[in-house]
């Protein structure tokens, strides 16, 4: 089926490899083709927009060139590198004047952004040119109806004319797996992974609001496509016990996880050892 | 707090008055002419934003106020705000604008303003300054981990020289260098 271009970031291989590897083997029981893109560069992050936006563009802009000359679109399992790539391709293609001030720095790396090579979502993948129906053939060992708690991320959602994507996409993605989706007041809140070198304590108390609002609604589980939203839900969920004395016991995993799961795939295919709270309880809800 | 029942004594005036004189009228021309400011004039004060925000319980400024000082060109007071580096950039205000406001956008523009009179948190400074040296934001600590997962034991495809290049003739790289 599909070739397309990978752009991994640098948090994903390096915090979390478990999201990458699932979400490789998922491809490739879709029969997706997932290739690294080479000799990109880091995306920056928000911060890196909020002190030097023409040089979070402009290296925003060369990954999106180099994509253009694979003619594959690009693919991303981070929110972060999704909103970043997704913001300054918007950019570029509504901006005639700005994407000639970019492409006259590429030309000096012989590059050029034509935009022919669309950034996106892993999930937005699954769910757009594997399709819902096929992912559904594929699930051998389905959920038993257990409750999971979303968290989109805000950069995967906002802005919307720009991200175009709904929150549809992974609650459907989540369904299909013989799970049930948990609603919970504070579904939209940010899980704090900006603001973090600014005000930690900020930073933690949103993290934890999150995750009490989900335990309160009756979760049992809760999902991410991203590693920032992972660090701050899964990683501070541990320190939660000495800084605000609570402990949730939410294990948090990434949706190629939950995915490869009912499609077959083992705990160590997916690597569910490595998540810090530990998500092994999940391996009991199979129907079948 | 103020108790039920305790007499206030009121204020003379609920809010300082604006001195004209220290308004900076070519802010708001100076913010629509950035990535995303074009609509910051349509703006009809509803703070509609402001419900929409988590944070802005704690903000002394908040964000539609902020949107306001920027149209009457209180420049300094909005560049040095606190708030504007506490901003989660949830675009939750940004998305809810009835006037399609780019609110979140614009406090991006107001931080890139804020950079360059050097009013940037040190922490912030600090990111920049693991780009241009190291080229990335994360390094792989746990090379086993992904060897056990089949995966290459660096992170793939990453060029740390096209970072450090690209942004040490920007901001970034001035930022780091200079102090500034
Ligand atoms: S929601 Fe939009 S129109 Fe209303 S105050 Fe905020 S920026 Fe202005
Ligand atoms: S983007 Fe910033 S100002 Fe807007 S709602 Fe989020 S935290 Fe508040």
């Amino acid at each position: 089926m599909s070739t397309y271009s990978v752009y991994i970031g640098c948090s994903v291989p390096a915090n979390y490899p478990n999201y990458e590897a699932s979400m490789y083997k998922v491809a490739e029981l879709f029969g997706l083709t997932l290739e690294y893109l080479e000799d990109v560069a880091c995306c920056g992050s928000p911060n890196l927009r909020a002190m030097d936006y023409w040089g979070w563009t402009l290296v925003n802009a060369r990954t999106l060139a180099i994509a253009d000359s694979t003619e594959h679109d690009i693919v991303t399992p981070c929110n972060g590198c999704f909103g970043s790539l997704k913001d300054v391709y918007h950019l570029l293609k509504s901006d005639t004047d700005y994407r000639n001030r970019i492409n006259a720095e590429l030309e000096r790396e012989g590059l050029e952004f034509r935009g022919t090579s669309k950034p996106r979502h892993f999930i937005e993948v699954l769910y757009t040119d594997v399709g819902l129906e096929s992912i559904r053939k594929k699930i051998t060992k389905p959920f038993d109806g257990i409750g999971i708690a979303i968290h989109y991320g805000c950069h995967l959602l906002r802005p919307g004319d720009v991200t175009e994507i709904t929150p549809e996409i992974l609650s459907e993605l989540v369904r299909v797996t013989g799970a049930d989706v948990v609603e919970y007041a504070l579904w939209k809140q940010c899980c704090g992974a900006t603001v973090l070198p600014v005000d930690e304590a900020l930073a933690i108390r949103l993290a934890r609001d999150k995750l009490k609002s989900m335990k309160d609604a009756g979760a049992a589980f809760a999902t991410v496509v991203c590693p920032a939203c992972c660090n701050q839900l899964d990683l501070q969920q541990l320190g939660l016990r000495e800084s605000y004395g609570e402990q949730f016991d939410l294990p948090i995993l990434f949706y190629p996880q939950i995915l490869g799961l009912a499609l077959g795939l083992d705990e160590d295919e997916v690597g569910l050892g490595m998540n810090r709270v530990p998500a092994k309880p999940i391996l009991q809800h199979f129907s079948k | 707090m103020t108790e039920i029942g305790e007499k206030k004594e009121l204020p003379d005036v609920f809010i300082d008055p604006i001195d004209m004189s220290e308004l900076d009228r070519g802010f708001r021309k100076e913010i629509q002419s950035m990535p995303n400011g074009e609509e910051l004039s349509a703006c009809f004060a509803c703070s509609t934003c402001t419900s929409a925000c988590p944070i802005a319980n704690i903000w002394e400024i908040k964000p539609h106020q902020l949107i306001r000082m920027i149209i009457l060109g209180i420049r300094e007071k909005v560049l040095s705000s606190k708030e504007i580096w506490l901003c989660l950039t949830c675009f939750e205000c940004q998305e809810r604008c009835p006037q399609g406001v780019r609110v979140t956008d614009i406090f991006f523009d107001c931080k890139n303003l804020a950079t360059e009179e050097g009013m940037i948190p040190a922490s912030i400074v600090a990111l920049g300054k693991e780009l241009i040296e190291k080229g990335q934001l994360y390094t792989v600590t746990a090379d086993w981990e992904r060897e056990d997962l089949d995966l290459e034991p660096d992170v793939p495809g990453l060029s740390t020289d096209a970072v450090k290049r690209v942004l040490g003739s920007t901001r970034t790289g001035r930022l780091v260098k200079g102090g500034r």
